[in-house]
């Protein structure tokens, strides 16, 4: 479908005043249509900045954001077309509901995109199944959920529009195992039923490794490595000197392998390294 | 919106910055005296001095400055005008039907101009952006204590305006953030009529009282953890102690304003 690329792209905050700060420096990075690519980094390395990118939140201080080969800055006054095509849903998305319900909520991106009333509460419907929110809790008040279902009714705000492009940042923050799993697994689902591609920001390398195809690791504002995710994830020293590192079980299995114990390195989450140590005994 | 001029406070460690700032509140209290007590040139051109020279010691660029003069510079014309063509003299300059301007309005409008200029820089280079806002009010609560005698809650008072404080970058950094959030979604805050813009801010302000509550409620459990139980007994962390470079500063100010009132006695032409 649709595909992002970064050209040369920096963003100082506060320019000339002395709480001046580089956000991102010179980052050049494509972002492949229809995959799943995780962008990695440390808190404060400008990876929230980054996403503001994709959609023209943001607007880079030097260099372009091309979209399908166009720069979306070209018009300006266009920005919200983009918008639409790449939406993204940023860090603790629950803090933004404010409608009376949770339907009226999810259908304020289609309303603003004009749609007709029978489209807009068809993809209201369809949006809530792909973020696991219960059909019930649609004529309920956002503020009578708890935080993981108000976290999947905000992302539900999002996929209504039908992204080609669905951007997240940090979307299992702070939820628990059974959460992060539910909403990972339906951002998966969304990807293989539209096609659309989905970029993740998040610092968990354990969810990375398990959902990504891609992954981008940021450190201080410069992209540092990019590609799939098993090239990136061969690059241990690489991603231990800027503080990161790699996937717990495959740190295990390639100890076991450092050790002479003939096992696939290649392992990324504990039911593939599970079925591997079978294999030996 | 990081612009936004309230915290402007702007470090450059000179010996303004490290004043106390309650030397520093009494200063600009004094300041602004010192600007009402110009009478002719001379005492104007003292003051105009002494502003200049306070940028100066601040180390503050003078573009950084020049901007908070921007803010009132609609004022500053109007005064302009206003004096210039209202003020009646005896030494006439033109004419032209109703309008007459003399020498006299001239002069009070040039006058007018310094003053507000100077108390401008003297506000705003002793307090704004020397002080940090928890300073002041660290000074505040200092100078009003005496008040308490009368059972006035001056740190009920001043802890208000430090939470207050404290509060206004979270909270703008928030609206920040949800107006993102909503922009994502389509949403469109400077196009359309008055009336759809208004509407527009709904989706912000919503949010943003949700979250200013739970902030509050928040705050209250975390000093009531604390067993935070208001003033009495309680030391602060910053202890303020007058230094001797701060008596030196007040002895620069009052000198300032017993040369003024001498400088006012000069006889010259151009006088209020």
């Amino acid at each position: 479908m649709s595909e992002i690329k970064l050209e040369n792209v920096s963003y100082v905050y506060s320019e000339d005043t002395p709480y001046e700060k580089r956000a991102l420096t010179d980052v050049t990075a494509t972002i492949k249509s229809g995959a799943i690519t995780g962008i990695i980094g440390h808190t404060g390395s400008g990876k929230s900045t980054l996403v503001q990118m994709l959609n023209g939140l943001t607007r880079p201080m030097s260099g372009r954001v091309l979209l399908d080969g166009k720069d979306i800055w070209e018009d300006p006054k266009k920005i919200s077309d983009v918008r639409f095509r790449v939406g993204l849903v940023m860090q603790y998305p629950e803090y933004q509901l404010f409608d009376e319900t949770i339907r009226a909520d999810i259908a304020f991106g289609p309303k603003n995109m004009g749609l007709d009333k029978e489209e807009i509460e068809r993809r209201v419907l369809e949006a809530a199944d792909f973020a696991g929110v219960d059909r019930e809790w649609l004529d309920k008040s956002p503020f009578d959920l708890s935080g993981g279902q108000k976290r999947r009714a905000a992302i539900a705000g999002i996929i209504a529009m039908r992204p080609e492009i669905l951007v997240l940042d940090e979307p299992a923050a702070g939820l628990d195992p059974a959460g992060r799993k539910n909403i990972m697994e339906g951002l998966c689902a969304y990807r293989d039923k539209t096609g659309s591609s989905v970029v993740i920001v998040s610092h968990s390398m354990e969810d990375m490794a398990q959902y990504c195809d891609d992954i981008i690791v940021i450190s201080d504002g410069r992209v540092i490595a990019q590609g799939k995710k098993e090239e990136v994830f061969s690059q241990s020293d690489l991603l231990r000197s800027v503080g990161l590192d790699i996937p717990q079980i495959t740190l295990v299995m390639r100890l076991l392998a450092d050790n002479g114990i003939n096992v696939n390195t290649g392992v990324y989450t504990v039911e593939d390294a599970v079925n591997e140590i079978y294999k030996l005994i | 919106m990081k612009n936004i001029a309230l915290g402007q406070y702007y470090p450059t460690g000179s010996v303004i910055h490290r004043a106390d700032p309650r030397m520093k509140l009494i200063l600009a209290v004094l300041f602004i005296v010192c600007t009402f007590l110009c009478k002719n040139i001379y005492s104007f051109g003292a003051i105009l001095l002494a502003s200049v020279l306070l940028v100066l010691v601040s180390r503050i660029p003078l573009k950084t400055v020049l901007r908070s003069i921007r803010a009132l510079l609609f004022i500053m014309i109007f005064t302009l005008v206003i004096n210039v063509f209202m003020t009646k003299g005896e030494v006439l300059l033109f004419e032209w039907k109703f309008i007459h301007i003399y020498r006299e309005g001239i002069v009070n409008a040039c006058f007018m101009l310094v003053r507000i200029f100077a108390l401008i820089i003297g506000t705003s280079i002793l307090l704004t952006y020397t002080t940090t806002p928890i300073a002041l009010t660290d000074a505040i609560e200092s100078l009003l204590s005496p008040l308490k005698k009368i059972k006035l809650p001056i740190h009920e008072f001043a802890m208000m305006m430090t939470i207050a404080l404290r509060f206004i970058p979270t909270l703008m950094e928030e609206t920040e953030k949800i107006m993102a959030a909503q922009k994502a979604r389509g949403a469109d805050f400077t196009n359309g009529s008055l009336i759809k813009r208004a509407k527009a801010l709904i989706p912000i302000l919503i949010p943003l009282f949700v979250s200013a509550f739970r902030r509050a409620d928040e705050l209250s459990v975390a000093m009531e953890c604390r067993c935070y139980h208001g003033g009495e007994g309680r030391t602060s962390m910053r202890v303020l102690k007058y230094r001797a470079s701060d008596f030196l500063l007040f002895l620069a100010f009052a000198a300032l304003c017993a040369g003024l009132i001498a400088l006012n006695l000069l006889k010259t032409p151009f006088a209020l």
